[in-house]
């Protein structure tokens, strides 16, 4: 979602204190560290529903207002209101709403009468992780490897082909990629096989259907994340370290993967975890063109036609997910950078 | 009791009052395996149960998996029968008498009778469900249905009080009687729509787990939460159904006209018109709405061109002017607006040629259309100059105002056009407001606009009585969003909408769409038609004027076949 930005997070890296701990404390600090961020979590959400309720009640239009035809009266509105429990204070809602969600109800859609929210998600949601997941697991050594590749062989034609290649991920927009690939890999290799062969333009299918969006989806993360690499990395290159292992005449391959790559990664994974949590809630742009019937969609859908229940509810979940996947991030950190502590 | 005849000309009609059919029957059917029709449908429905669905896009689905007792013919002239083999009504109109097929059997194989239709009618009508379709056609033409909205839905009593006192009757298994309130010569029509439909009490009742209280809307519905208990007396039923992605459909074997030859209707929910163009051209969809956008590379394209097909709807658009507003409250005001729009150029320039300029309120196809009507509001530039100038208002007491407009490309650029019309002709510069569509539905509720548009009427049912009624004084901030004060109109359409006979009332509507032109209650600008792209191959598709834009022919397609290909 746009308002989970990839990128953001400082790196903890810069704790140069070293302590020795005993891996059972050392084990104990990281449940606590953990409990308590959890924890945390529960004010946090309470901001957001706060937040996203109010704003919500403020937009102007209602759930039931049409764009075309006969508006309802004034009486089926109430009506309508009182089915959905909108006729109580608006105060009154919103308690009402954070006791249910407590309960893990969070309540009827309006757009889809007579469905559950949570049933709604439950359903969308899996094609959303799928593409997210398959994309993370092209970003990952995608960005990275391109990125080191370019840092190594800085100022050749490599390193200018795979920051061409960013540049041109990190500029063009989804919804424009998207709808190019459509054009080439569906409509004009459809003409050019003479009908017998073109990626599927829609939908959702563990098979072909995958490639189109899952790379749009792949790209401009790809790109920033190739950019970073190859920034971290050339700033490691020119560690003391870096040039006494050389000197020490250890082999590249050692060299690359062993100093450079794993003290270059501190900054990657700080910007790995937004992009995890921002690919697996879904892209509104990928998901309306390659109309996958995902949460992005949902929360689109749901925002113009003003249907709270859902607005809200797929509100917390990426307040959820973004949470938890800034929480990995921060233990993973322990697991990479030993100088790094957890308070 | 006066019998009304119904037989089985409707293919007569097709050819007499210009319905709208692909192919022939010559054509030779393709194998089983590839009777399957594959549509774009846009958006899903809100609901699987027709009752609660309130656009046509939704009755895709409604309509082939439930019938109702009557339904529109090809010519749009009359009704004929469906689940009603016929039907009669009392000399005094207030009695409907519908013969129900005997060999009527619901998608699960029981017969259908008269008991379920009045179940069906009296869920459609519970106040606690709200349905979107029910007033005005049904609360205000059923005997005790009045009342509807004042109804405390959070009473079951109440609610049982109110549904055992409308006039619903069951007298034997095959005979469903509706008493009205007054005599409506277009009742027939509302027992056409998609909502008006049986319903089956068990399954109904098992999906909530027991009978429930009337007050209980989500036991109510439970049972259109699951596409197995979607048992209807339609020639379709759901065979899988995801949501935003597509919707299955297959011929129920216990359908009383025989079978359908089409073995699957696929729907296909592609909200995004250009990705639903490409799916087209890769050969994945048989029939597909061109987006205003994609219209020239049809028409460019050798091939695609020859599979365009251009259909007029009953759907008249117009701009509204917000006669609480000084000088907006004034006719010839509202004139020179009018007839300083080139309408020709708009729907050859803006709107690719597909749709059709008009001057009048009723479209062209329907009863009551008359284009010299239209001719005050006639496209006139020096002739506006001077309504302005008799008005005593200038340019530039136009130019405070601004025009409303939703956020949709089409809404964007036919409004630009428009304060472009009016900058050349009149030298008023009405900048366009371009909002989002909610909060545009939010604002003229209020009349907080001074121009809006296009906004515009399509029929329900080809019957003028749909139309006139949204211009009352009645209507004022619900469909007349601009309020225009005209003497005797009300009283006028009142007369015409309880008048019996078609000669009677046809006058009376006359002058009524005559005062609405001559007052220039809103600016007349053109006639929707729709641009299909149709495979060859899909034949006997009968198209009509009140089709859905992504679904046409969709009221006749137990016959529609795929030919050899």
């Amino acid at each position: 979602m746009a308002n989970t930005a990839i990128g953001g997070r400082p790196a903890r890296g810069a704790l140069p204190v070293r302590r020795l701990l005993a891996p059972s404390s050392r084990g104990a600090a990281l449940a606590l560290f953990v409990a308590r961020r959890v924890l945390w979590m529960v004010p946090v959400l309470f901001f957001v529903i706060l937040i996203t309720f109010t704003l919500m009640h403020l937009a102007p239009g209602s759930p039931w207002d049409k764009a075309g035809g006969r508006q309802l009266s004034a009486s089926i509105v109430e009506n309508l209101n009182t089915r959905y429990g909108l006729d109580k204070p608006i105060w009154q809602q919103f308690l009402l709403y954070l006791w249910n969600v407590t309960h893990f109800d969070f309540g009827l859609s309006y757009q889809y009468q007579g469905r559950t929210v949570s049933a709604l998600l439950v359903s969308a949601w899996p094609y959303t992780a799928t593409l997210g997941v398959l994309a993370f697991c092209v970003i990952v050594p995608a960005g990275i490897g391109l990125g080191v590749v370019a840092a190594l062989r800085q100022n050749s034609r490599i390193d200018y082909i795979a920051m061409g290649f960013s540049t041109f991920g990190a500029s063009v927009p989804n919804f424009v990629v998207g709808m190019l690939f459509i054009i080439v890999f569906g409509v004009m290799l459809y003409n050019i096989t003479g009908g017998n062969y073109s990626l599927p333009v829609s939908g959702f299918g563990l098979d072909d259907h995958l490639i189109m969006p899952v790379v749009t989806l792949a790209l401009l993360p790809t790109a920033f994340i190739a950019r970073l690499t190859r920034a971290s990395t050339l700033d490691i290159l020119r560690q003391d370290y870096v040039r006494t292992a050389w000197a020490k005449g250890l082999s590249e391959r050692l060299v690359v993967l062993k100093h450079i790559l794993k003290n270059s990664l501190i900054p990657i994974v700080t910007a790995l975890g937004p992009t995890f949590a921002f690919l697996v809630t879904g892209s509104v742009i990928v998901e309306t063109v390659f109309v996958i019937p995902g949460i992005g969609r949902s929360f689109v859908e749901a925002v113009t036609s003003r249907d709270y229940p859902m607005i809200l509810a797929t509100t917390v979940l990426f307040s959820v997910v973004v949470a938890i996947a800034n929480l990995v991030v921060d233990v993973l950190y322990v697991f990479i950078d030993p100088r790094v502590r957890l308070t | 009791m006066r019998t009304i005849a119904l037989g089985a000309f409707a293919v007569l009609a097709t050819f007499a009052c210009g319905g709208n059919t692909t192919g022939g029957s010559s054509a030779q059917a393709a194998p089983a395996d590839q009777q399957v029709l594959r549509i774009n449908d846009g958006t899903d429905p809100n609901s699987l149960d027709p009752t609660q669905q309130t656009y046509t896009y939704e009755a895709a689905v409604g309509r082939l998996t439930f019938q109702p007792l009557l339904q529109p013919n090809a010519g749009l002239t009359d009704v004929q029968p469906a689940a009603a083999q016929s039907y009669d009504v009392s000399s005094d109109g207030l009695t409907y008498t519908f013969h129900l097929r005997s060999d009527a059997k619901w998608a699960d194989g029981k017969p259908v009778v008269a008991a379920d239709w009045v179940y069906g009618w009296k869920h459609f009508l519970n106040p606690a469900l709200a349905a979107g379709y029910v007033d005005p056609f049904f609360d205000q033409t059923i005997a005790g249905g009045s009342g509807y909205s004042d109804v405390d839905v959070k009473s079951a009593s109440a609610i049982d009080s109110y549904l055992n006192g409308l006039g619903l009757s069951a007298p034997d298994d095959h005979t469903f009687v509706v008493k009205l309130a007054a005599p409506a010569g277009y009742f027939k029509w509302v027992a056409s729509l998609w909502v008006a439909i049986p319903l089956r009490k068990d399954i109904v009742e098992q999906a909530a787990g027991g009978a429930f209280p009337s007050t209980d809307t989500t036991k109510a519905e439970a049972w259109a939460n699951d596409p197995k208990t979607i048992v209807g007396n339609g020639m379709f039923k759901i065979s899988d159904y995801t949501a935003k992605d597509h919707l299955t459909l297959v011929p129920s074997s216990s359908y009383w006209g025989g079978a359908p030859k089409l073995q699957k209707i696929i729907y296909y929910f592609i909200s995004d018109g250009n990705t639903a163009f490409a799916k087209y051209r890769t050969g994945d969809l048989d029939m597909l709405n061109v987006p205003i956008a994609n219209v020239d590379v049809v028409r460019q394209d050798p091939q695609l061109s020859k599979q365009a097909k251009l259909y007029p709807k009953l759907s008249t658009f117009w701009m509204t002017y917000n006669a609480k507003e000084t000088p907006l409250d004034n006719a010839d005001v509202r004139l020179a607006l009018s007839k300083s729009i080139d309408r020709d150029k708009l729907t050859k320039d803006v709107l690719k040629g597909t749709d059709t300029p008009i001057q009048s309120f009723i479209p062209k196809g329907m009863n009551g259309y008359d284009s010299s009507l239209g001719d005050p509001q006639k496209f006139d530039p020096a002739a506006a100059k001077q309504l302005l100038q008799k008005a005593g208002v200038t340019a530039a007491d136009l130019s405070k105002f601004k025009l409303l407009t939703r956020d949709t490309t089409g809404n964007k650029t036919v409004n630009q056009f428009i304060s472009q019309q009016w900058q050349d002709n009149l030298g008023a510069n009405i900048a366009v407001d371009v909002v989002d569509s909610k909060t545009v539905t939010s604002r003229i509720r209020k009349g907080q606009f001074d121009i809006y548009g296009p906004d515009g009427w399509g029929a329900d049912y080809p019957d003028q009585q749909d139309w006139f009624d949204i211009f009352t004084s009645a209507a004022c901030h619900s469909l007349n969003w601009g309020c225009v004060n005209m003497p005797g109109y009300d009283a006028l359409v009142q007369k015409a909408d309880s008048t019996k006979s078609d000669s009677d009332r046809n006058p009376l509507y006359k002058q009524a769409q005559k005062q609405l032109i001559d007052t220039a209650n809103v600016g007349f600008i053109y006639q929707q038609a729709e641009y299909n792209l149709i495979r060859p191959y899909v034949q006997n598709l009968t198209i009509t004027g009140i089709d859905d834009q992504y679904i046409p022919g969709d009221l006749y397609y137990h016959d529609v076949f795929i030919s050899k290909h």
